[in-house]
């Protein structure tokens, strides 16, 4: 008793024993432990001097060469072109509205308040109106910039949140179809699910930029409506799944008990079955987020200048060459921050759900 | 008195398992029924068939002078009056107690909210458990989750009341207080088919008990001579068995 309370009190202290007591219990595995110790110390030494203490924060190629650290001054040159690709400079301002104006309904969106049928579309409706009309222009005296000059990290979280908000409602609707009781409905949603996870991304997107324009020459779109439509099928087949496989881990009960006391389809649908299987499918969902993000750069290879297509640009022209590992580990910052922050809402979600369970 | 549930020659398959056997059985209003049986023997599937949760092959089921045909009217007005409590009690553990009791009034009937708030208490305050409004199934014991179940379906004041085995989920000392919420329905004139393996319940309330096995109903008849004086063979064995601990 007397140790318990002594530990509660004092839990530093009980750490410290704890942590003596596993690494060292003798004399070997004592030495291992501090050999191990050192080697770390060592790296983030080593990383401290390169990412800190030599680098480079402003400043010019040949300063950066003359310094043995990190030249981080090739990020606060060119950040713009990460940020906004080929938009026009002095128009860098509408991009970066827009892409607060993105990030704002992002957030927005995983707030409880907003998760009803009315105001999420609203508020994806407004924020989308406000993004094209800032980027594209043409109205309110903005002067126009056409989508082929759309780019960088704006254009990335662009991509991605057009997909998942084209990509979700899709996948609902293979989800449902695929359960129908009609065997004909049921089994074309399954033959399309299969079909499309069975094609490699780079190919629909090949297919959507380079061979629709070559079958059907007038048809009245974009290459970036094209390339989203494309990545929205991609993540609607595998996000149907995802559900399906939450739908189908409810008990009979659920439905029984809706079907029993009255309740039609889409009641029992929307506000039985869909909640629940949201919920169990939480943790496959937010990967699959993850995953949606990350594919948004495969757009490169359809010549769709996106944040990292606009990295590599910022160390290709000649001066800056030398500098792509910085670029690169920024870049890997920036996706680290948007998986991570996904993650961590996504933990968030989980420990609020288990109160209502 | 008018028939509340009228069941003619049914047949049911599962594949080639034939479930029901040509059942036949009326209910009149106001008529609590207890059907007991080996495992197997069909009677949850008869209850299910009474409002579409099961699709009878042939015969006819007749719900208050509504024909249980493929019509989803149909279907949708049978299940408006038939309320059911099932064995898992089967609340949405993604509500609470009282989203639980107001959402089919308010979807199906299209009651006002505040109107079905009043509602939902006054059945939660019935089963005695009016201070759990707020609180999710899970948090919740077995025998409140049932009574609380009950009270859901009360709210959308069922003419009818199937229960499907509705203690065989609960722990031994959580069986009476739903077995004494159901005797409070019937001793107010519900309409009531209850599955049930509590022959105690079916003494005290039933006015009919129904044997049935192996799909058919065996034998039907009032408490005191189903319980004293088995005709078949089958019953006094099934009695028997049930009776023996």
């Amino acid at each position: 008793m007397a140790d318990i309370s002594l530990a509660s009190t004092l839990p530093g202290t009980s750490r410290l024993a704890d942590l003596r007591r596993k690494m060292f219990p003798n004399v070997l595995s004592g030495a291992v432990s501090v050999l191990g110790i050192a080697v770390t110390a060592w790296l983030f030494w080593i990383l401290l001097r390169w990412a800190v203490l030599d680098a480079v924060f402003f400043g010019t190629p040949e300063e950066c060469k003359a310094a043995s650290g990190a030249c981080w001054a090739i990020v606060t040159d060119r950040w713009r072109l990460m940020f906004f690709g080929l938009y026009p400079y002095e128009q860098h301002w509408r991009s970066a509205l827009a892409f607060l104006t993105l990030i704002g309904v992002i957030v927005l969106s995983c707030v409880p308040y907003f998760w009803t049928a009315v105001r999420l579309p609203i508020l994806w409706v407004v924020s989308l109106t406000i993004f094209i009309v800032l980027m594209r222009g043409g109205v309110f005296g903005l002067s126009v910039v056409t989508e082929e000059k759309w780019g960088g990290l704006t254009l990335s979280v662009f991509i991605f949140a057009a997909t998942a908000l084209i990509g979700m409602p899709l996948a609902i609707a293979l989800a449902l179809l695929r359960r129908s009781t009609l065997p004909l409905v049921s089994t074309l949603a399954a033959v399309v699910i299969d079909c499309v996870r069975s094609l490699p991304l780079v190919t629909i997107l090949f297919a959507v930029a380079v061979v629709v324009p070559i079958i059907a020459p007038n048809m009245p779109s974009t290459k970036l409506t094209r390339v989203i439509f494309g990545m929205s099928i991609f993540f609607a087949a595998y996000q149907a799944e995802i559900l399906r496989s939450g739908i189908q881990s409810l008990p009979m009960g659920q439905e029984e008990a809706a079907k029993a006391l009255g309740i039609g389809y889409w009641n029992r649908t929307t506000r039985i079955i869909l909640p629940q299987a949201f919920r169990r499918a939480l943790p496959p969902t937010v990967s699959q987020f993850a995953i949606s993000f990350k594919e948004v750069s495969l757009v490169i290879v359809i010549g769709i200048f996106d944040f990292l297509a606009s990295g590599n640009a910022a160390y290709g022209s000649g001066d800056w060459a030398f500098a792509y590992v910085e670029v690169y580990v920024f870049m890997a910052f920036i996706y680290f921050l948007f998986v991570f922050s996904l993650s961590r809402y996504g933990a968030h979600l989980e420990r609020r759900m288990r109160v209502g369970k | 008195m008018t028939a509340a549930v009228t069941i003619a020659n049914i047949n049911k398959y599962y594949g080639l398992f034939h479930a029901l056997r040509d059942v036949s059985l009326t209910v009149r209003e106001g008529e609590k029924v207890v059907i007991c049986g080996p495992s197997g023997s069909g009677k949850s599937t008869l209850i299910r068939c009474i409002n579409r949760l099961e699709e009878h092959q042939s015969g006819t089921i007749d719900v208050l002078g509504t024909i249980l045909d493929d019509n989803t009217g149909h279907i949708d007005e049978i299940r408006r009056e038939v309320g059911m409590v099932f064995q898992n009690f089967n609340l949405f553990p993604h509500m609470t107690i009282l989203e639980n009791c107001v959402l089919a009034p308010m979807l199906v009937r299209k009651t006002p909210r505040a109107e079905a708030e009043d509602m939902a208490m006054h059945y939660l305050e019935r089963v005695r458990i009016p201070e759990q409004a707020n609180k999710y199934p899970g948090e919740l014991s077995g025998g409140q989750q049932q009574r609380v179940a009950i009270a859901r379906a009360l709210c959308m004041k069922p003419k009818i009341m199937l229960f499907d085995e509705p203690t065989s989920a609960l722990d031994p000392e959580m069986i009476s207080e739903v077995l004494d919420t159901m005797v409070g329905l019937a001793q107010d004139g519900m309409t009531m088919i209850c599955v049930t393996h509590e022959m105690g319940f079916a003494r005290q309330v039933a006015d009919t008990v129904i044997f049935m096995d192996r799909g058919e109903i065996i034998e039907k008849g009032d408490p005191q001579s189903f319980f004293d004086n088995p005709k078949h063979e089958r019953t006094r064995l099934f009695l028997s068995q049930i009776l023996a601990h």
